[in-house]
Parts: C-alpha cells; sequence; structure tokens
C-alpha cells in the first residue's frame, strides 16, 4: 500500500460532517412530485415522470459544504431518506411515526410532517401507486406464495443498473440532448410512442443542465457573501466553474470527470429513488482523464487521491429509505455503489492501472461503507495489487469483495449469449449482482426463491408448518414417501408449481414498472434505448435479464443429506417421528435434533454426500429457469445470494431437517454453508462450493468468510491469503468477501454502540456500519465461523 | 502399495503455521517425550482409546445402554478392555459426537487421499508437515507416506523433537524439504525432569543433520516456556551448540501459548505448569533472540 499519499485535513472534515450528520426524512420531492402530477393529470406517463423530474431538478433545495471538491446531493442535506410516492406509499402512511423509533436504519422526522404527508401526498397517490396496482392485478396470486417466494420491486423501481458512464463523460446532458433529438428526427420513429418517449428524454436532460447550473450559481453567491474561508475559495471557484461547464459540454480533466460522474448517480437516484446505480469498472473509464492530467503536469498523484476520496465520501450521502421489513432483508443503507477494479481488458489482458491502486488506497483511508469496492480476479492478476487488495481487507472494513473473471466470463458468453467484448467488460451492480455495463437491465432481484419452504411443504403435505395452514399442494409428506426418490420427485413437482406462479407474479410486476414507472433520464445512458427509441423498462436495453435467487442451497443440501442418510438408508430416524418433531420445532426430541445436525454429512465440508445434493438442486433450478422468458422478452438466470434476507426468511420456515429450529436464520451469503457446519476449515469451503456450477451464479454469487485479523499481522501470513485468493481463482468460485474483525471487538460493538460507531462489516455482498445493524443480525454476524488459522 | 498403517490423531488443512505456503498436518499419536508443557497432550499416548468431549455431549446418556459405560459424576466412563467393535459403535450411537476415539488407524494411501483434496492450495511452497506426538515413533509409517508423497509431487515437512534412531531420520530426511527440529533445553539433567528422557540422543541426530547435506532444510526451534526453557542460560547454550555445527542454520523462538493448558481438560490430564503463564513481550523476545545471535547464529527469527 502506498505510504506516501494521504487523506488530507479537507477530507477528514468531510467525512467527519458525512457521519455526524443525522438521518431525516424527507417529503420535499414527494410534495414536487404529486404537484407536477396534479398540474398534468391528462399527460401520458413518461412525461410526467420526466416533468416531475425536471422540477425537482430546478426546485429542490441544495446545498454545498465550503470544504467540497465534488458537489451534488439529491436533497440540501446528506443522508436523507426520500419520501417517493410514485412507485409505493402504503407502508410510509403505516411507518411514518416509527421511523425514528424502528429497530432497524431509523430515520428522524420534522415535527408537522406526518400531517402534511397524508394531507397532500398519500391521499393523492392512495390506490394509484405502483404497490397498489400490482397488488389489485396480483390479488389472489402474490399473497399464497409468498412464504416461498419473495417477489421483489412491488414497491419501487428497481435500480441494479449500470449506466453508460464513459458516454456520457464523452456527451455530458447537452451531447445526449443532441443525441436525443437527432433521434426524434429520424424517419423510423415518428410514431406516437417513440416520440413521448424522446420529449421525455428531452425534458430530464434539459433538467439536468439546470440542476448542474444551479450548483455553480449557489457556490458563486457563497462566494459573493465572503462566507468561504479564504483557504477553500480558490477550489471552490474551480468547482463552481465545473458545474457550469458540465451543463453545456464534456468533461475533460480528471476532477470534471469526477464531478460529471456524481451529478449522473444524483440525477438517477432522483428519477427513480432506488439502490444500486453502480459505476461498474471507474479505474478503466476515468483512467484517460487521469493520465491526461498527470502527463500534463495539471494534477498530482496525491491531488488526484483527494478527489477520489472526496467522490468517495459523497457516495455515502445518499442513502436508501426501506419500509421496516425491507430494512430487515437489506440493512444497514447498501445503496450499491458497486465499483469494481482491475480484471481483464477486452483481449484477455489484465488491466490495472494507476487508478485501480488509488482506489484501494482511498478505501484504505476512509473505511467507509461506500462505494461498494470490489477486485476482478483472474489468473494474472499482479501480485503487488493482490498484495494492496489484502492490505485493505486486513483493515477489516469488509472490503475490498473479490470477483473471479475466470468463473464469471465464460457462463456469461455461453449461457445467456452475452457477446464476448461485453462479458469481458462486465461489472457488478448493487452488491454481487453481475451485470455489463451500460447496456443491460439485468432486474437482478426480481424475486427471492425459498428452498427450505419448498421443502417444508413437500414434507408435511403443503401444510405451512408455522400457522397449520394448508398453502400448497398435497403431493404427500414424509409419512407416505415410501424411498427418497420419491421425496425428491415430489420436491420437484412442488418445484414446478411455483416456478409457475413465480413468473406469472413477475410479469405482473414487470408490466408495472412499464405502465408506471417509465425513466427517460436513465434510458439515455442505457444503450440501446435511444437508438431504438424505447425506455428501458420496456426493453430498450441491448441486454434484458432477469434474475431469481435459489435461498439457500446449503439449507437444503443438508436437510435433504440428513434425510437421505438417516431415515431412507441407515434407518436410524423414523421418518413419522420426524415429521412429528418438525411440527412440534424438536420439543423433547433435543436428542433426534443433534442427531440430524452431527450425524449426516454437511455442505461445506468437502464431502460430496450433501455437496451433491446442493450442486444437483441448483441445477436442477437453474435448468428449468431456461424455459422462461420475461416481459421483456430476455432470458431468466439465476443468482445464489440473500444480502440480508437469510434472516427474515429464515423467520418464514418452521423446523428443518438440517438440526435447525423454526424461525432461525438460514445460511448466510448464498454459497456459504450452514454456520458452524463447515468443521474442516476454509479450504474444504472452497472445495464445496467450487462443484457448484458458475451457470447457477450467472446474476451473482456470495461467499461470506471471516478471519481474524492476526492472520494479517505477517507478510507470510499475507503471502499466504494471497496464494489463498489464488487458489479461489483456480477453483473458478464468482464471489468471496471477508470480514475480519475479532469477536470480542464485535460483541464490545454490540454491548458499546458509542465506542465503535465507525466499524464497517460486511453483511452479504455489501458493507455496513455494524452498530447500525438490528440486534439479531448482529449476533448472526458474530456467529459465522472464523478462521484463524492456528 | 503400502502395508503400514499409523495410528493419526488429527488431520489438520488450512495449516499456515507449520511451513511454508498452506499445508495439511498430519499429527502421528504417541510420543517418547513428555513435556510438561506439551501442546498436544492429547497425542501423547501410542495407542487408541475412546474419549468423552463434554462441550459436545448433551447429557442423552444413550452410551449407558452398553455394558462397557458406566455413568458417574455427569460422565460417561469407558471399560478399560472395551473391544474395538463396542468402541466403534458407541462413537457411532453418540448424537452430539461427544463419544470419539482419539486416534485413527491409517495407511499412507489414505493419507495421499486426504492430501490430495487441498492439493490445489498448496501450489509452489504449501504441501504436508507431519507432526504429533513424534512422528519418528512410527518410522515405517512414516517412511512409506513420505515416500508416496514424493511420487505425488507433494511438498514435505516434519516437525520432530528428533528423538529418534539415527539411520530413520537418514531414510526420512531424503524424502523432506523442509525439517523443523526442537531443541528445548541443552542441559541433560534439566531435559530429563522436563520432558522425562536424556537429550544425549537428540543432540546427536542433530548435530547429524546440522552438518548433512541436508542443513539447508532445517529450521531449529526452541520453544520459550517460562521457568522451563525461557531462560538466557539455556538459550546461549543451545545457540552455542547450534553455532559450532552450522551457523548459518535458521533459529526460531518460539513464544509461549497460553492456550496448551485448555487442552487438558480433553486428554485427561493435568496442567502441570501455572495456570497464568503470560506470553513475552516484544521486548522479552528480542531479548532471547539478541542472546541466541551473540552466541553465533547468525538467523535467528
Amino acid at each position: 500500500m502506498n505510504q506516501t499519499l494521504h487523506p488530507t485535513k479537507r477530507i477528514e472534515i468531510l467525512k467527519e460532517k458525512t457521519m455526524n450528520e443525522p438521518r431525516i426524512a424527507s417529503i420535499e420531492q414527494a410534495k414536487i412530485i404529486t404537484r407536477i402530477y396534479q398540474e398534468n393529470e391528462s399527460l401520458p406517463r413518461p412525461l410526467q415522470r420526466a416533468l416531475a423530474l425536471k422540477a425537482a431538478l430546478g426546485e429542490m433545495e441544495i446545498s454545498v459544504e465550503p470544504e467540497e471538491l465534488i458537489v451534488g446531493n439529491r436533497t440540501k442535506g446528506v443522508r436523507a431518506g426520500v419520501i417517493f410516492p410514485e412507485s409505493g406509499l402504503g407502508w410510509v402512511n403505516e411507518e411514518f411515526e416509527t421511523l425514528p423509533t424502528r429497530e432497524q436504519d431509523p430515520f428522524e422526522i420534522t415535527e408537522g410532517e406526518a400531517d402534511e404527508f397524508r394531507r397532500d401526498i398519500y391521499s393523492y397517490w392512495k390506490g394509484k401507486s405502483m404497490e397498489d396496482i400490482i397488488a389489485r392485478a396480483g390479488e389472489g396470486l402474490l399473497g399464497p406464495i409468498k412464504k416461498v417466494v419473495k417477489i421483489n420491486q412491488t414497491d419501487h423501481a428497481q435500480g441494479h443498473i449500470c449506466p453508460n458512464l464513459e458516454s456520457w463523460l464523452a456527451l455530458g446532458p447537452a451531447g445526449l440532448l443532441e443525441k436525443t433529438r437527432i433521434q426524434k428526427a429520424l424517419p423510423e420513429h415518428q410514431n406516437e410512442k417513440a416520440q413521448i418517449f424522446y420529449e421525455s428524454c428531452e425534458l430530464v436532460l434539459e433538467g439536468a443542465q439546470i440542476f448542474m447550473r444551479r450548483y455553480a450559481e449557489l457556490i458563486k453567491q457563497m462566494l459573493a457573501d465572503g462566507e468561504v474561508d479564504p483557504a477553500y475559495r480558490t477550489d471552490l471557484q474551480e468547482v463552481a466553474r465545473i458545474c457550469e461547464k458540465l451543463a453545456d459540454s464534456p468533461a475533460q480533466t480528471f476532477h470534471e470527470a469526477l464531478q460529471s460522474t456524481w451529478f449522473l448517480f444524483v440525477i438517477l437516484h432522483m428519477e427513480s429513488n432506488a439502490s444500486s446505480f453502480s459505476p461498474g469498472r471507474l479505474d478503466q473509464i476515468l483512467y484517460p482523464y487521469y493520465l491526461s492530467d498527470i502527463e500534463a503536469g495539471r494534477m498530482s498523484e496525491q491531488e488526484a487521491l483527494e478527489l477520489i476520496e472526496a467522490l468517495w465520501i459523497k457516495f455515502n450521502q445518499i442513502v436508501y429509505l426501506r419500509s421496516a421489513h425491507s430494512a430487515k432483508y437489506f440493512a444497514g443503507f447498501p445503496i450499491g455503489f458497486n465499483i469494481a477494479i482491475d480484471g481483464v481488458d477486452e483481449n484477455g489482458e489484465d488491466a490495472a492501472n494507476a487508478l485501480s491502486s488509488l482506489f484501494l488506497k482511498a478505501q484504505y483511508d476512509l473505511g467507509l461503507p461506500q462505494p461498494n469496492l470490489s477486485v476482478r480476479l483472474h489468473k494474472n492478476t499482479p501480485s503487488y495489487l493482490m498484495q494492496e487488495a489484502i492490505d485493505v481487507v486486513a483493515r477489516g472494513s469488509g472490503m475490498p469483495q473479490f470477483f473471479n473473471d475466470e468463473a464469471i466470463i465464460e457462463p456469461m458468453i455461453e449461457d445467456l449469449g452475452i457477446e464476448p467484448k461485453d462479458a469481458r467488460n462486465y461489472c457488478i451492480v448493487g452488491c454481487v449482482e453481475l451485470s455489463t455495463p451500460g447496456n443491460s437491465l439485468g432486474w437482478s432481484d426480481a424475486a427471492m426463491f425459498n428452498f427450505s419452504k419448498l421443502l417444508e411443504l413437500t414434507l408435511h403435505h403443503g401444510v405451512d408448518l408455522q400457522t397449520g395452514k394448508q398453502i400448497g399442494p398435497d403431493f404427500g409428506g414424509l409419512d407416505t414417501y415410501r424411498s427418497y426418490e420419491e421425496l425428491e420427485n415430489a420436491f420437484e413437482a412442488m418445484m414446478d408449481v411455483y416456478i409457475e406462479k413465480m413468473m406469472a407474479a413477475e410479469d405482473i410486476v414487470e408490466k408495472a414498472h412499464q405502465d408506471l414507472l417509465p425513466s427517460p433520464f436513465l434510458s439515455t445512458v442505457i444503450d440501446d434505448c435511444l437508438t431504438k427509441g424505447k425506455d428501458v423498462t420496456a426493453g430498450g436495453a441491448k441486454y434484458n435479464l432477469s434474475g431469481i435467487q435459489m435461498i439457500q442451497a446449503a439449507n437444503l443440501a443438508d436437510s435433504l443429506a440428513a434425510i437421505k442418510h438417516l431415515v431412507y438408508e441407515t434407518g436410524r430416524v423414523d421418518a413419522v417421528q420426524l415429521m412429528h418433531a418438525l411440527a412440534n420445532n424438536f420439543e423433547g426430541e433435543e436428542v433426534l435434533q443433534t442427531i440430524l445436525q452431527r450425524k449426516a454429512a454437511k455442505y461445506g465440508n468437502d464431502e460430496d454426500e450433501a455437496d451433491a445434493i446442493a450442486v444437483k438442486w441448483a441445477s436442477k433450478f437453474r435448468e428449468k429457469m431456461k424455459a422462461w422468458k420475461n416481459y421483456r422478452g430476455g432470458p431468466v438466470h439465476t443468482g445464489m445470494y440473500t444480502v440480508s434476507a437469510h434472516v427474515p426468511m429464515g423467520e418464514n420456515v418452521g423446523a428443518s431437517a438440517d438440526g435447525r429450529k423454526a424461525g432461525e436464520p438460514l445460511a448466510d451469503g448464498g454459497l456459504s454453508p450452514v454456520y458452524g457446519r463447515d468443521q474442516h476449515g476454509p479450504t474444504a469451503v472452497l472445495k464445496s462450493v467450487s462443484k457448484l456450477p458458475n451457470s447457477c451464479t450467472t446474476n451473482g454469487g456470495l461467499l461470506n468468510m471471516k478471519f481474524l485479523p492476526s492472520f494479517f499481522e505477517t507478510q507470510s501470513g499475507k503471502d499466504k491469503f494471497e496464494s489463498f485468493l489464488r487458489t479461489f481463482t483456480d477453483l473458478q468460485i464468482p464471489h468471496v468477501q471477508f470480514n475480519v474483525v475479532r469477536r470480542e471487538d464485535l460483541l464490545d460493538a454490540k454491548a458499546h454502540p458509542e465506542r465503535h460507531r465507525s466499524l464497517t462489516i460486511r453483511v452479504a455482498g455489501y458493507t455496513a456500519y455494524f452498530t447500525e445493524l438490528a440486534g439479531k443480525l448482529q449476533d448472526e454476524i458474530i456467529e459465522r465461523t472464523a478462521y484463524e488459522g492456528l | 502399495m503400502k502395508d503400514s498403517k499409523g495410528l493419526v490423531f488429527d488431520i489438520e488443512r488450512f495449516a499456515v503455521h507449520d511451513g511454508s505456503g498452506i499445508r495439511t498436518t498430519i499429527f502421528l499419536k504417541g510420543c517418547p517425550l513428555s513435556c510438561k508443557w506439551c501442546q498436544n497432550p492429547e497425542g501423547m499416548a501410542p495407542s487408541q482409546s475412546l474419549v468423552w468431549q463434554k462441550s459436545q455431549c448433551i447429557r442423552c446418556r444413550l452410551c449407558e445402554s452398553s455394558d462397557s459405560v458406566t455413568w458417574k459424576k455427569d460422565r460417561p466412563h469407558f471399560a478399560k478392555d472395551i473391544d474395538p467393535e463396542e468402541a466403534a459403535r458407541l462413537v457411532d450411537l453418540c448424537p452430539g459426537g461427544a463419544i470419539a476415539l482419539n486416534g485413527t488407524w491409517k495407511s499412507p494411501q489414505d493419507l495421499i487421499a486426504e492430501l490430495e483434496k487441498d492439493r490445489p492450495f498448496f501450489r509452489e511452497q504449501g504441501g504436508v508437515t507431519f507432526s504429533g506426538g513424534e512422528p519418528f515413533l512410527q518410522a515405517d509409517f512414516l517412511k512409506d507416506s513420505l515416500q508416496l508423497c514424493k511420487q505425488s509431487g507433494f511438498h514435505t515437512a516434519i516437525e520432530t523433537s528428533l528423538s529418534c534412531r539415527l539411520i530413520d531420520l537418514q531414510v526420512a530426511a531424503e524424502n523432506l524439504d523442509e525439517i523443523f527440529f526442537d531443541i528445548k533445553i541443552f542441559d541433560e539433567e534439566k531435559h530429563k525432569e522436563l520432558t522425562s528422557v536424556s537429550n544425549r540422543r537428540i543432540l546427536e541426530n542433530a548435530a547429524w543433520l546440522l552438518s548433512s547435506r541436508h542443513a539447508p532444510k532445517i529450521t531449529v526451534r526452541t520453544p520459550l516456556i517460562p521457568g522451563c526453557t525461557a531462560n538466557d542460560e539455556n538459550i546461549a547454550a543451545i545457540a552455542g551448540f547450534l553455532a559450532k555445527h552450522n551457523p548459518n542454520v535458521r533459529y526460531e523462538l518460539l513464544n509461549w501459548n497460553p492456550l496448551a493448558s485448555a487442552k487438558y481438560e480433553l486428554a485427561e490430564k493435568d496442567w502441570q505448569l501455572p495456570e497464568k503463564l503470560a506470553r513475552f513481550d516484544q521486548a522479552q523476545m528480542e531479548h532471547f533472540r539478541k542472546i541466541a545471535r551473540e552466541a553465533g547464529v547468525k538467523t535467528v527469527l
């Protein structure tokens, strides 16, 4: 790690300010949006949306801190929770008053705003927001399947997309406006739909220009008022110049490119209010700007680092307000500014450059949860870069996470039909979701499919153990299956039933997004929307995928391995007794529970008895998805990650045959073993995980591992860690991330959060402040297996 | 096929402190020494027996059904003459895995199969380490295993007390890439008192090895046990001996590991040293290293 460069005083001040500002729920944009809709009731939806965004860009209160080098935010303050009406407000109506007191991700509220919200905003949207429309269209379908299939994106925009930042930097809003107008005039686009689309794009691009100019004006005003410390005046003048320039021209310097990048993401958030707009391969995209400034002597490396760190802090100023329920699934504001460094280039050669190292350095210095920094490893990743990444891992912020080109690129080409040059250029959106940059609507968090609940219904005649109600078809039960094969056949039949229902629900959700949440601004930065004359939600992107998550192969494998071995092979456990024990949550059956936990093979120990079951069912599910197309006509594929959903999804499942009690969390991650069940160390875990075919994780996989800090204290330890990562690459595992923190530290942070405010921890594909997580999730993280290498 | 069998009390994958790279360490059971500070007390006895692990026991008392088990003082006690089949049955029966055999008989082929699992992790530097107990106590099995390991292309290392026959050491050394041996105490009487054996053979073997062509493979270690090995005089004497035979040898002083005492309960042995011995701090470690360097050893770790 480069120790000659350091964070500057200004960066310390900005970090401090960002961390200390209280999070407040804001209804400012909701008021603007509601007003525009009321004034334009007869206009088509894309124009309503575009006008609402343009108005917000022109009217929202803005602010600049005197120390800032990169400016812009979606509200006046930082880390505000923006209440957003079009997608759904039902939960806000129910939870407004409890926002400040809820356990996970609380927000302060302003006196009187609850009334204003209900009177002026909620009353208008009630019954016509997207969630209301989806609820009506999905009545009788969505409710009964929800414990098996969690359908996502029903009350908010999709997000999870990587814009074409290269073209945004090269054209800017002015250039894109010109491009839009050229397309609009083409003969093939002389139809109403396309004309409305282009008109909406024009409106939002004009809005973007206005937004940029407003910052220039505000800064000039601050300078004229003499509010600014002389030490920062010159730099602020430069920022004002840049904002003004970017409204009309492309970015040219490194500073301009960073400011332009930030404006793009702020506006994307203002349009969609969704999580996970990801910059993608920022080291590759910004390198030409960096290089030309360095070569011309316009900028030093230290100045470049300061600018990068200023942007890094901005990435922490946007948070995403979720309902209490959703905050459980996605705890700690994962906002998913995922930046992937290194990886191979178009020709398969290593792509590391000076910015890759500076980005790691910025993470090393700041240790903040955003951006979500990822390193794309491949078989020729240079050792120096790995060592720099390991230095950052050892800091314990949970970053960077590692992705594996050797596992990801080929299945993208083979299984999804993505062009090789796009696949080699893959990026990560949000946590671990894989995408191609600038040209794909991946719809990566379409749904989560709960294998454990599915098995529960299969074992108990379709009855939900937690309520005793029949919620699924009765294909039999443990008391009727005469062989393990019969049980597996019933499980597959149950799977087919729920896949069909899930895909019907998906169509409803996607149609609602097309009808209600067209996103013209986003469409201007996703190829080929502008040339097709089609909004991104309507299939304008070059690639149109949907991703279903399989939750969790580990619990399923452990449960089936136990049943297979103990019930059907050795007869040690009686099927009917097991069925009753599960229904009674192992009450009075502790011996049986222990036998299930300890006397059968478990996934994660490099033992085929369990691993092969995980492979079999993950592959089968993946195979089944090939028969389906999404509403935009694109392929449906799978991922194996949960974010933090293993906790609430476990709450939905009764006692299971892996010895897990009712309501307990499922395995974390997605590729990870059930915690505590891996008994043979990290190499055995990697071996087990490597058996899963990578076609199962084209939408993303997630493996969590925990190491103790002592491992990284010596160079020899770091070398061994590098060696471990090289084998991870060779084994073609798509993803791994490491928490490096002592158990005692976590226990202390739980007991004394005030002493550990800045402790960040890998939750699952993203990093959050440990003290901001709910107690149950904290416990769960503490319990994850740690490797110390005794 | 090799028909020797070895009694193995543990196999540790991802061993990162027993040699270069990522390794799998094979712990062979039985040791001629009985050091008062032994870190692996469960590996001392050269025989296989049933053990009971308190933390795993759920007190279901299923084991009581066996004629060879009596349940007293909230734990099972096993008959001394329990036959191997009954022992195996009990291990299988125990739901929590609290009842276990403290060693498993394995063939060299079994070991190779275990090593193959982590071959992708060994890369250039990692491999297998034989440890114990004292691996040379099962010299035939060790010899056969090392031969097979080299045939399979594994990097090999050993951790030994050198309390063995010279001929066994000479044969094994041919198939070893790294050799770690201890010289714990230089004074013969003191050595006898704290480890129960004389160090004469150890020093003779060490002298041979240090001046043999295998010398570059060697790392000599002294565990710093407060009140036992960790005194200026002992370190100076050991280092002087090393300097005389091969001043270029790597000499490593190992800080005391206070976790060892926790394993004694499991092994049903009494911890004979004081309960709370502190680890040496940086300055104290440096003090001992300095003594070793002054006695003429060039590379002290």
